[in-house]
């Protein structure tokens, strides 16, 4: 059976999103069945408009060049590779109503859910992780 | 060393040559090699581990300048 990996992303700067994109991305290429739990600032990750253009930490912006010499493709092509491989995103409802925010302002093939959901597939994860 | 595919994941950072691999390996059939080409130092030991768990064969590896290149054979 394939090996399942659990993830909850629940910071949305740019250092997170690498995080949390290149695990799933690199976890889903090794066969594995991969779930990414989308909550708070995590959120920020899938927004269509947030992910496009995420903040690196305050005092750490000479990093975009770093990013840009080691050509590392950019969040939102590592967010579609990770849907064409099969990973599972789901937003939190719970803070995406505190927010104020509605399914149609994150990326296309999203689910929404509520933390039972992440719950049901993390339960026989092998491999757990937070972000 | 003979290959029945040439990946060219030069100038890739993580995990792009891992993913590139597996979209290439899927194309193979079975007992197929597949030459990997990459720049990304990180990859000789992702890949090693990557064929471990994919259940495939590293056959060989080479090191030509800051070309890292190898061969692994589809399990």
């Amino acid at each position: 059976m394939a090996k399942k990996v659990a993830i909850i992303a629940a910071n949305g700067g740019l250092f997170d999103a690498y995080k949390v994109f290149n695990i799933a991305t690199a976890a889903a290429a090794t066969e594995a069945e991969v779930a990414i739990f989308f909550t708070f600032e995590g959120l920020n990750l899938i927004h269509k408009e947030a992910y496009k253009n995420l903040p690196l930490p305050e005092g750490k912006e000479h990093f975009q060049e770093g990013f840009q010499k080691a050509n590392v493709p950019a969040i939102p092509e590592l967010v579609e590779m990770a849907k064409e491989m099969g990973v599972k995103m789901i937003a939190c409802q719970m803070t995406m109503d505190v927010m104020g925010l509605e399914k149609e302002h994150f990326v296309d093939g999203i689910d929404v859910g509520g933390a039972v959901t992440f719950l049901d597939f993390a339960k026989d994860a092998d491999v757990t992780l937070t972000f | 060393m003979q290959s029945d595919k040439v990946l060219d994941a030069k100038g890739l950072a993580c995990p792009m040559p891992i993913v590139r691999t597996k979209k290439a390996m899927d194309e193979l059939a079975s007992g197929q090699v597949l030459e990997i080409h990459v720049t990304d130092k990180g990859a000789k030991n992702d890949l090693a581990a990557w064929v471990k768990s994919a259940g495939h064969e590293m056959i060989q590896s080479a090191e030509e300048g800051n070309v890292l290149k190898f061969w692994i054979r589809k399990g």
